[in-house]
């Protein structure tokens, strides 16, 4: 519409004025005719000096006059727009068009996006075709993780389950390298599903200078849809571990509609409940809880059921990957002084099989009993007095013990826990705990997600008395879910009895989050479950000294679990995530299959210190029970990293063992997953991307075309200056706007004159 | 001698220092059954330890409320309040326990409140009876996590407590508990339980959770034997030292235990 607009008052088309040269063409009769216009201003501000009407009327007819006259002298001067045009047929042009899968949505005027491609480009004689085929030779691409040549587009499947936009547009550029190529035409949705970002691509076409004229099919919003957006899972798990995840729910067309979402494990329905849909544009973010209660890779499926008249519904689902591991983890708790919160927090784990807690118990000065331990020389000496002592545990749990009762290199070893090893810290209140126990200005009170303030202390026996409830963070939180969902939790928390607490916390470190506050008598409110992440690791703190009362109290059941699952999800966070001495990670849980997977390993020794001078070897299982061994590499750039690529062949789950050896002695060894799947990607935020296809052509001289408006495409690609081109010269004293001004500036002279009485 | 019995002792020479409470007048004293002397049945001062954190010895109150009847002290009241006082002293003198000090812990078995004192003792339990609130009380506590030592019962009294036992737990049984179990060596290192009890040879039952020797004990009953009253006279010099002495290591040890297991 623009164009046609601009075609009308110009004669040319926007594209022939940005790429072109404004250029004089005066003869010696325009300067002549130039001095004769100079002297006709001139009398013209002279007779408008003085004489009949008001000041600023005669300056305003003046300036009027001036001003046509002013147009008529550039007029004389012959202006001409000089631009260099792509000589027919000499010249090529790179089509790219889209395969994947995202084409088949059908919101391009009720048909699939890909009926723009079958209509306009998948036969000689299409329009779009035909137009650019009679102007240039012609070089049809097909892409979706890749660019290939097609030589018929009308053969498409539109089955690529990725749209790589930067890595079709630097394969087809090398493609054509060598050649006259006026430029590249990209037909696609502009939904780009790569990783990488696209500007590398951009900058390979912008130093070669060669345009990309952009078209784009669909819709920009899609009338009826739900999408399940990001989901953020962790990468393991413990088996039997209450997990909470956020899914993100969008919609447009339903508002205010009551769904169902589910979770599936495996095809396992593990989760569902009722949730109303936000209005269009306002993603709405739904907390759901559920237990991963199978070892081994899991696929994870969130899910809204298809509502009638959705465009896509592969996009109501989600899928995310997650390692079960079923294997014990190790805690071991020191605590001060005999008293139940150690009791009942064993009792409350001894029955999970995956937590195992090893305590050592101070009952008098130089003292210890040792419960859980499994060599009769564990702990013998009491609190560890090295790393490797230390770090062979995941957990760490620092009861009523004050600080002095270990020494500097302990207090050291206990924040280099967090910090170095990667392992959870857990404080509990008590006398002889927190600020009260010493701890201010030690190491450990920089790991604490607390603050320590020593003018704060404590006076001997001072207890206050508290109401427990959680922080809208803790609502959210798995480790302080009391129940099923976030209203029964919310109501549970309500109805537990009060705890009591010796030490005073009021604040917490800037990259603290509080879980639960507690009330006292006094009905000031502070936190009683913080925690942050501290290097690699992360540490909580738990103020109450007495949560035993919420198994104990007469008005808790029996059968009430409330603080047994506590517990349990308080020391399974501690150990979630902690690293191992080979600790795996893959740049992405899940590849397409045929394409590789790169494998990363941090290896470190005993005391958590990188090796750069392992040998680390890679066993790969895969799908059809296909064994290779490969040798990961140290990357020489992050100390302690070795990686690998992992070719894949088949679809479905492979499985690598990661064994790490130095001088003949094993470091550790671990099995992490991954798995060979098509994707859906190309479903999720599947709206046509103008943004994107916009900001490709912007960057690399072309123009940007929605689907219905490519009628000028063919013209526009002409004058791109590249390839072999031959100068047009278009004069501009004839545009209908030159005319148009002239008329309007007599006709504008004539009605002022009028208007003021001086006609 | 023990560097762990020289503590004992060294306790309690402090327990004998003087309690302010137990500083009773000598010419209140009398002659017990046994030849002992003793004082006459104190008006027993009711008192219930306020919670904050700190541990104490809940004693638990059976029968008749109105003592006006009573001759002497009722049975749960043996020994009440310097027994337990002694008790209390010798454990945080001996341990690094917080204990209430000068303060008294009675409850009777439907007290709500009990919960908060996951140890309770019971002193004779041959003359324990049982509404069914208290026998609800009970159950709930010690399947929740409580612990209770029987102290002081001789003969037949042991009929009594295994019937009442069994209203509280039907199905448990009691068990001879080994010198190898953990709770006589939970602090102090007792490895043999063959002991002339206070009523002659002493004998350790126990319940344990779901009967299995392998779980927490519930329950500890020491028939034919009265801690309490050693307890109670720790530090008046009648009864032998080395007795006294073994007596404040069952009730360390069972504490230790009841707070770890």
């Amino acid at each position: 519409m623009f164009d046609a607009l601009f075609k009308v008052f110009f004669e040319l088309s926007p594209v022939v004025f940005s790429q072109g040269e404004f250029r004089f063409a005066a003869s010696t009769g325009s300067y002549v005719a130039a001095v004769v216009v100079l002297v006709a201003i001139g009398l013209t501000v002279a007779a408008y000096r003085s004489g009949r009407g008001r000041a600023r009327d005669r300056a305003a007819l003046a300036v009027i006059r001036v001003a046509l006259l002013a147009l008529i002298l550039v007029c004389l001067f012959r202006p001409l727009l000089v631009v260099k045009a792509a000589v027919a047929q000499q010249n090529f042009l790179g089509v790219l068009l889209d395969d994947s899968r995202s084409m088949q949505i059908a919101d391009y005027n009720g048909q699939p996006r890909s009926a723009f491609i079958k209509d306009e480009l998948s036969a000689p004689t299409a329009g779009l075709l035909k137009a650019l085929s009679d102007r240039f030779t012609v070089r049809t691409f097909r892409f979706s993780s890749a660019p290939s040549r097609t030589l018929e587009p009308g053969a498409l499947t539109y089955g690529g389950s990725q749209t790589r936009l930067g890595a079709a547009l630097s394969g087809v550029r090398q493609e054509l390298a060598g050649l006259p190529v006026a430029g590249l035409v990209m037909v696609s949705d502009g939904a780009d599903t790569a990783d990488a970002a696209l500007g590398d691509a951009l900058l390979g076409l912008k130093a070669e200078g060669l345009p990309v004229f952009t078209v784009g099919v669909g819709q920009e919003q899609l009338s009826k849809d739900i999408q399940v957006g990001r989901i953020t899972t962790p990468k393991t798990a413990l088996k039997g571990t209450t997990l909470m995840v956020d899914v993100v729910l969008s919609q447009s067309g339903f508002d205010g509609q009551p769904v169902t979402l589910d979770v599936e494990d495996e095809g396992t329905l593990v989760s569902t409940q009722q949730v109303t849909l936000p209005d269009a544009g306002t993603p709405a973010s739904i907390p759901v809880r559920f237990t991963v209660s199978e070892a081994g890779p899991r696929v994870l499926r969130f899910r809204v059921s298809p509502q009638q008249g959705e465009l896509v519904t592969e996009n109501n689902a989600r899928e995310a990957l997650i390692d079960v591991r079923d294997r014990k983890e190790k805690i071991l708790y020191f605590e001060g002084e005999p008293r139940f919160e150690m009791k009942f927090i064993g009792r409350a784990v001894k029955d999970d099989g995956n937590l195992i807690l090893t305590v050592l118990q101070r009952t008098a000065d130089n003292k210890y009993l040792r419960l859980g331990v499994d060599t009769p020389e564990e702990l013998a000496a009491g609190f560890p007095k090295t790393r490797e002592e230390l770090f062979a545990y995941r957990g760490l749990i620092l009861g009523s013990i004050e600080a002095g009762a270990f020494t500097g290199d302990q207090l050291r070893m206990i924040a280099e826990f967090v910090d170095r090893r990667g392992g959870g810290l857990l404080t509990l209140g008590g006398p002889r705990a927190f600020a009260e126990g010493g701890y201010a200005g030690t190491a450990v009170a920089d790991v604490l997600p607390v603050v320590l303030d020593r003018a704060r202390v404590q006076a001997k026996d001072t207890v206050s008395r508290l109401t427990v409830k959680p922080t809208r963070a803790g609502s959210a939180t798995a480790v302080t879910q009391l129940a099923a969902n976030e209203a029964a939790s919310a109501e549970r928390w309500n109805t537990l009895p009060g705890i009591t607490a010796v030490n005073r916390v009021d604040a917490v470190k800037p990259g603290a989050t509080v879980l639960l506050t507690g009330t006292d008598e006094a009905r000031a409110e502070r936190p009683l479950l913080a925690f942050q992440r501290y290097g690699r690791g992360k540490a909580f703190s738990f103020l109450p000294q007495d949560s035993w009362i919420w198994q104990m109290h007469a008005s808790i059941p029996v059968e009430d679990m409330t603080h047994e699952n506590y517990w349990r999800q308080l020391l399974r966070s501690i150990v979630d995530d902690v690293p191992e001495q080979v600790e795996p990670s893959l740049t992405s849980e899940r590849v397409e299959p045929g394409e590789a997977a790169t494998l990363v390993a941090n290896v470190v020794d005993p005391s958590f210190v990188e090796l750069n001078d392992a040998v680390v070897t890679a066993t790969i299982t895969g799908p059809d029970g296909q064994i290779t061994d490969l040798t990961m590499s140290w990357d020489g750039e992050h100390a302690g990293q070795y990686t690998a690529a992992v070719p894949t062949k088949a679809p479905g789950w492979y499985e690598a063992k990661l064994e790490a050896t130095r001088a003949g002695k094993t470091v550790g060894s671990t099995v992490t997953h991954f798995r060979a799947a098509p994707g859906e990607a190309e479903f999720f935020d599947a709206t046509r991307h103008a943004a994107t296809l916009r900001r490709i052509a912007d960057e690399t001289g072309g123009r940007y075309y929605d689907a219905a408006g490519t009628a000028t495409l063919a013209d526009d690609l002409r004058y791109t200056g590249r390839g072999v081109t031959t100068v047009e010269e278009h004069e501009l004293w004839h545009m209908p706007i030159v005319l148009m001004l002239l008329v309007g500036l007599l006709c504008a002279e004539w009605g002022y004159r009028r208007v003021v009485g001086l006609a | 001698m023990s560097s762990a019995s020289r503590s004992v002792l060294l306790a309690l020479a402090m327990v004998g220092g003087g309690h302010p409470v137990l500083g009773l007048p000598a010419a209140t004293v009398e002659q017990d059954f046994r030849g002992f002397q003793r004082r006459p049945p104190p008006v027993i001062e009711e008192t219930k330890a306020a919670y904050d954190g700190r541990f104490t010895f809940m004693r638990l109150r059976y029968g008749a409320a109105d003592l006006r009847m009573m001759r002497r002290e009722p049975p749960w009241a043996h020994d009440y309040p310097r027994a337990d006082f002694h008790f209390m002293k010798i454990l945080s003198e001996l341990t690094l326990t917080r204990t209430f000090d000068d303060q008294g812990n009675i409850r009777t078995l439907d007290d709500p409140d009990m919960a908060l004192f996951p140890v309770a003792y019971m002193s004779e339990p041959g003359f324990w009876t049982l509404a069914e609130a208290e026998a609800a009380g009970l159950r709930a506590y010690l399947q929740k996590g409580g612990f209770i030592i029987f102290d002081d019962f001789r003969e037949n009294h042991r009929d009594n407590l295994v019937r009442q036992m069994r209203q509280v737990l039907p199905e448990a049984r009691w068990v001879p508990i080994e010198a190898t179990h953990p709770i006589f060596h939970s602090f102090f290192e007792i490895n043999s339980l063959d002991i002339e009890g206070f009523y002659g040879q002493a004998e350790w039952t126990g319940i344990f959770e779901d009967n299995d020797p392998g779980k927490r004990l519930l329950a500890v009953a020491n028939y034919n034997h009265d801690l309490g009253e050693l307890w109670e006279f720790s530090e008046t010099g009648y009864l032998p030292v080395d007795l006294t002495n073994e007596a404040y290591k069952f009730g360390v040890n069972y504490v230790m235990y009841a707070m770890t297991h």
